[in-house]
């Protein structure tokens, strides 16, 4: 097999492990290959680039300046908490609206084009409204993300349950179960593997949107930072805010993936 | 008192009369059982042997309440089915475990519900009992993915078996096991059949599973469906499932059942 068939083989959650174990040789060539890139990008542009290409050493000096006045903390701490009170919200409403109109198909079918417009929307269009509706605080910013996962989570949660083999349920109400029981021991268990993808991929859309709508109009955050210094010509902030957002990003894909190891064992 | 368990037992659990059964098939549509007359009485063992496509599982179906007949009636303890009938176990062809429980939480599954209420205890005893009978010890905290089609079949059989409902409906159980386990599996449900009266419908393709279990054997005839006989099984009860068939009577019936049978399966092929 090839060695682009084997990549494309190779799941995002393989890709993320292979990051962190390695063979010392592999470990070395990246060291090497990080280096020439970090000394050309000190020594190689002329003064006249170096305005907009900022250099390393810069870069690192603006991320010192920021972790010793607390910058860092502050604006990391706004970015999680809006990330995270979003995507707690976004995923207990839509699962919880999502089983409802799960089992409840006429209301489903009556809401569908509502929900479908709503759903193909791309959400972050509606930034500029939520900040007219809440100000350029974290409100207007919550709401967003909180859309963004809630419909991801409840389109799921729906389908999930749609797609259930309707002789599970069947049996277990031959067995004698009530409604509830039938809910309880079949639909919810069954439509969790559709509703842990949603809330998987929900992760990364609850981080990118935060980010976005931090670049569109805001007063903290990370997307706040890299928009706050390139608006000033800050070549170095700019750069050192997008490393924190790298670092930021691998952390998350490490910590997702090892949720999701130890979740799926009776779908092997 | 006396006068209602008479007419209990002169009501026929089962019965069909003049129940047909059509199905919409790419806009025809297709008559999959003509009206058939059948009665199963309480306790008996009734084996319905056919053609595939003969209407077999249709007549299951209509006893669970699954389905409702296109004409005619269907009745249960002399009430026309309406709704799910639960009074049934009903072990389809298709296994309908629950993917997400291993094999003992799939079969203890019944036990759980609140029309049966059983302490913990109990229940884990009796789930290890019918373990035990399956032979499937060892392969308590297995995954049905993680199990072959025969092992997935005794567990839903052991699920069936485990709240003891007053009617089995069967649809091929025994298919997918080889020929030792089958005998094993046909002994053990004779006897619990037996021992709790159980009434019983039992669809199969195999003449010998059916002389074996049944009271009487319903021979079916190519689609679309209706009865074409119906013989008593005159051999005596309890048999020794591992022994029955080198008997002469077994071979005789066998021999008769298997002549009302060829024409339809090789109707059935030429299709």
């Amino acid at each position: 097999m090839s060695d682009l068939a084997l990549t494309a083989r190779i799941g995002f959650a393989e890709r993320a492990r292979a990051v962190f174990d390695s063979t010392p040789g592999r470990i070395l060539a990246r060291i090497g290959i990080l280096a020439a890139l970090l000394a050309a990008w000190q020594y190689l542009p002329g003064p006249g680039m170096r305005f907009w290409a900022s250099d390393p050493q810069s870069i690192v000096m603006a991320l010192l300046g920021w972790i010793i006045d607390g910058t860092l903390w502050h604006q990391l701490f706004a970015t999680l908490t809006v990330m995270s009170t979003s995507y707690a919200l976004g995923c207990a409403i839509g699962v919880g609206l999502g089983l409802v109109f799960g089992l409840l198909p006429r209301l489903d079918k009556v809401m569908s084009p509502f929900i479908f417009a709503a759903y193909s929307l791309p959400k972050i269009a509606l930034a500029p409204l939520l900040i007219i509706l809440f100000g350029i605080g974290v409100l207007s910013k919550v709401v967003l993300v909180t859309l963004v996962v809630f419909f991801l989570v409840f389109s799921s949660t729906i389908d999930g349950v749609h797609n259930i083999d309707p002789d599970l349920p069947r049996a277990l109400r031959l067995m004698g179960a009530t409604r509830a029981e039938i809910i309880r021991k079949v639909l919810i268990p069954a439509a969790l593997p559709w509703i842990f993808t949603s809330m998987r991929i929900a992760v990364r859309y609850a981080f990118s949107n935060t980010l976005l709508a931090e670049l569109i109009a805001s007063n903290s955050g990370i997307g706040y930072l890299i928009a706050y210094h390139s608006g000033i010509y800050d070549a170095a902030g700019t750069y050192a805010a997008v490393l924190i957002l790298v670092i930021l990003s691998v952390a998350l894909t490490e910590v997702l993936t090892r949720i999701e190891k130890g979740m799926s064992r009776w779908r092997a | 008192m006396q006068r209602n368990s008479a007419a209990e037992a002169a009501t026929p659990k089962i019965q069909l009369l003049g129940a047909s059964r059509d199905f919409e098939a790419r806009g025809r549509r297709v008559q999959a059982l003509q009206p058939i007359d059948l009665s199963v009485k309480k306790a008996e063992f009734v084996a319905l042997v056919g053609p595939s496509g003969c209407g077999k599982s249709t007549i299951l179906n209509m006893v669970a309440g699954l389905l409702g007949p296109t004409q005619g009636r269907v009745a249960y303890d002399g009430q026309p089915i309406a709704g799910l009938n639960r009074k049934v176990g009903y072990m389809t062809q298709k296994d309908t475990l629950l993917p997400w429980r291993d094999v003992a939480s799939n079969i203890g599954v019944a036990l759980e519900l609140k029309c049966r209420p059983m302490p913990r205890a109990d229940a884990a005893t009796k789930v290890a009992q019918m373990i035990e009978l399956v032979g499937l010890k060892g392969f308590e905290h297995h995954y049905p993915s993680e199990l072959s089609g025969g092992m997935r079949k005794r567990v839903a059989l052991a699920r069936t078996l485990i709240y003891e409902p007053e009617t089995l409906l069967m649809d091929e159980p025994f298919a997918a096991l080889d020929a030792q386990l089958r005998l094993v599996m046909l002994d053990q449900l004779q006897f619990l059949t037996r021992l709790r009266k159980m009434t019983v419908l039992f669809v199969t393709h195999d003449l010998g599973e059916a002389i074996t279990l049944a009271d009487r054997v319903v021979v079916m005839s190519a689609r679309p469906g209706r009865i074409r006989a119906i013989r008593n099984v005159p051999i005596q009860r309890p048999l020794d499932v591992f022994k029955a068939r080198f008997s002469p009577e077994f071979a005789s019936l066998h021999e008769a059942l298997w002549d009302e049978l060829k024409d339809e399966v090789t109707k059935g092929t030429d299709l």
